[in-house]
């Protein structure tokens, strides 16, 4: 649906965004993960002409916008990471005042209202004034705020940051029903185990993507393979051992009984670590991206 | 085989904040060179319980024992044994990473040639010219480092850690939880609150809480087989949900 082609942005001397393509699919999730810092809030800036790019374009729907962003901000609902609400009104207040500036029709304000309320199970809280919500809740009002103009594309950035496990469950169940009526969700997420749930995984470092995909696509192409390594004897000294094996070191981490190894090479670790069990399995989004961010 | 004299024996402990009933009655263990994770939502009670573990917030009714001691009576020298880590890492933001190293070092009765001895694992793994960046300005994984090696300076038995990851990127939690398993390595005895559930799988054994009860808890994989579950993700949600119901 939207495309950045070689957009590049820097502040002073510090290069945000180097050059930078990047395809968001309609109808899917996409999520862009990295480090603080990594340029992911800059490019959804540029994306909505809040940031104005360096060089590069963007394309909706195939053709060049060519600096006309109200084409792209017709179509979109973006929520930044630092969302505003107005925390001395209402929730429902709040709803109200976003559809007034969105200039959504009277006659559909109510129903419109209505069903977000419901959607998020947010309407016992009608009347609750913003300011006194819990974090997760805020996020999805301010999420309603954005849905009031019924946007194909709903740019989130970081939406569930510092919110807790179990708001982080319900807000991407809402996110996943929005896909499935058909909309196009870009997101950020430090999270990498919510980011498995995404579509297009987009791995970002100083700036630049260093893998974007499907998750089966990464999966596919990665060049490693993980094992789980129970081993015989004292797991500490397991680890030493590994260490201490020239070019293996940092490639094994701990993980409550077991040692998680990644095997790069042709080497077999089995052989030389004494263990009661040694099974192979599939590398989570956060292996994928650590394996990568240090090779770089 | 007798049982050790666990680190922490919290026993039916109550908390309340005038009507509202923060910590509901819970107990549980931590074994001394163990590592428990304290998984749940946010006023689930997880800080409430860490703070009365400390001696910060006084307890409505119940016990905690600390290597058999009961911390209200024996407050000065559990204090010895405990570090705490807190949730918004109490360091002075104002102050560089260094500034906050030596003032805390100064105020845990470390010997400034000790403090200098110490600074080389510090000095290993963040670069000098951070160290001289006020707090505030250095990024959260640095933060946390930090926070960790003042908590750590004197050498208490038993950490207690609140949300150590918030925030913090993938390759530097990854990083934290080696510190955290050389930790384990030398004996210590760690509590450790989260909001990553994948973390769980970190941990020897979970405590998951919910509104001030405990609805789960045991060592991660024999809690999915119990409880059928494919993922902590899954095992969280329904056990919250289940305790809901009754």
């Amino acid at each position: 649906m939207v495309r950045l082609e070689h957009v590049s942005k820097s502040f002073a001397a510090i290069k945000a965004v180097d050059d930078v393509t990047l395809d968001i699919q309609r109808a899917a999730i996409t999520i862009l993960t990295g480090a603080d810092g990594a340029g992911k809030s800059t490019i959804f800036k540029m994306l909505v002409g809040l940031v104005k790019m360096d060089s590069g374009t963007i394309f909706l729907n195939g053709q060049d916008i060519g600096g006309n962003y109200s084409c792209l901000t017709s179509v979109c609902g973006y929520m930044p990471e630092k969302f505003s609400l107005y925390t001395d009104l209402s929730v429902e207040e709040n709803l109200n005042f976003f559809a007034a500036i969105q200039q959504v029709p009277l006659r559909r304000r109510e129903e419109l209202k209505q069903r977000l309320l419901e959607r998020t199970g947010m309407g016992p809280f009608r009347h609750r004034r913003a300011g006194a919500l819990s974090g997760g809740m805020k996020q999805k009002l301010a999420l309603s705020t954005i849905l009031l103009s019924s946007p194909e594309l709903i740019i989130l950035d970081e939406p569930t940051t510092g919110v807790d496990p179990l708001s982080r469950i319900e807000f991407f169940t809402i996110i996943e029903t929005l896909k499935n009526e058909g909309k196009t969700i870009v997101m950020s997420t430090p999270y990498l185990d919510e980011a498995e749930k995404g579509d297009q995984i987009v791995f970002i470092k100083n700036g630049c993507i260093m893998r974007q995909d499907s998750i089966a696509g990464l999966r596919n192409s990665f060049p490693a393979r993980l094992f789980r390594i129970l081993p015989r004897d004292n797991i500490f000294e397991a680890m030493a051992g590994i260490e201490a094996i020239p070019g293996l070191a940092g490639q094994a981490h701990m993980r409550g009984k077991f040692i998680r190894y990644m095997q790069t090479g042709t080497e077999n670790l089995g052989r030389q670590i004494p263990h009661l069990e040694m099974v192979e399995e599939k590398p989570t989004l956060e292996d994928m991206y650590i394996y990568y961010e240090r090779r770089q | 085989m007798s049982t050790p004299v666990p680190a922490i024996a919290v026993s039916d402990l109550h908390k309340s904040f005038g009507h509202f009933q923060a910590v509901k009655g819970i107990s549980f263990d931590v074994l001394p060179g163990e590592i428990v994770g304290f998984l749940g939502p946010n006023g689930a009670g997880k800080t409430t319980t860490i703070k009365m573990i400390t001696g910060l917030l006084k307890i409505t009714s119940g016990t905690i024992r600390i290597g058999g001691l009961d911390n209200r009576k024996h407050l000065a020298a559990i204090k010895k044994k405990l570090g705490y880590m807190s949730q918004k890492f109490s360091l002075y933001a104002l102050l560089t990473a260094m500034e906050n190293i030596e003032f805390f070092g100064g105020i845990s009765g470390l010997a400034p040639h000790e403090l200098r001895a110490r600074m080389h694992v510090m000095a290993e793994q963040v670069a000098p010219d951070v160290l001289r960046q006020k707090i505030q300005d250095v990024p959260p994984g640095i933060r946390q480092k930090v926070a960790l090696f003042v908590c750590l300076l004197p050498e208490p038995e038993i950490i207690l850690l609140d949300e150590p990851t918030s925030g913090v990127d993938p390759e530097a939690r990854r990083n934290f939880w080696n510190e955290i398993y050389g930790l384990k390595k030398r004996g210590k005895t760690l509590l450790v609150s989260t909001h990553n559930l994948d973390e769980a799988e970190y941990c020897d054994r979970i405590i998951i809480i919910h509104n001030g009860d405990i609805v789960a808890s045991g060592a991660p994989d024999e809690l999915l087989r119990r409880h059928q579950q494919v993922n902590i993700e899954a095992l969280f949600e329904n056990a919250i949900k289940n305790h809901g119901q009754n």
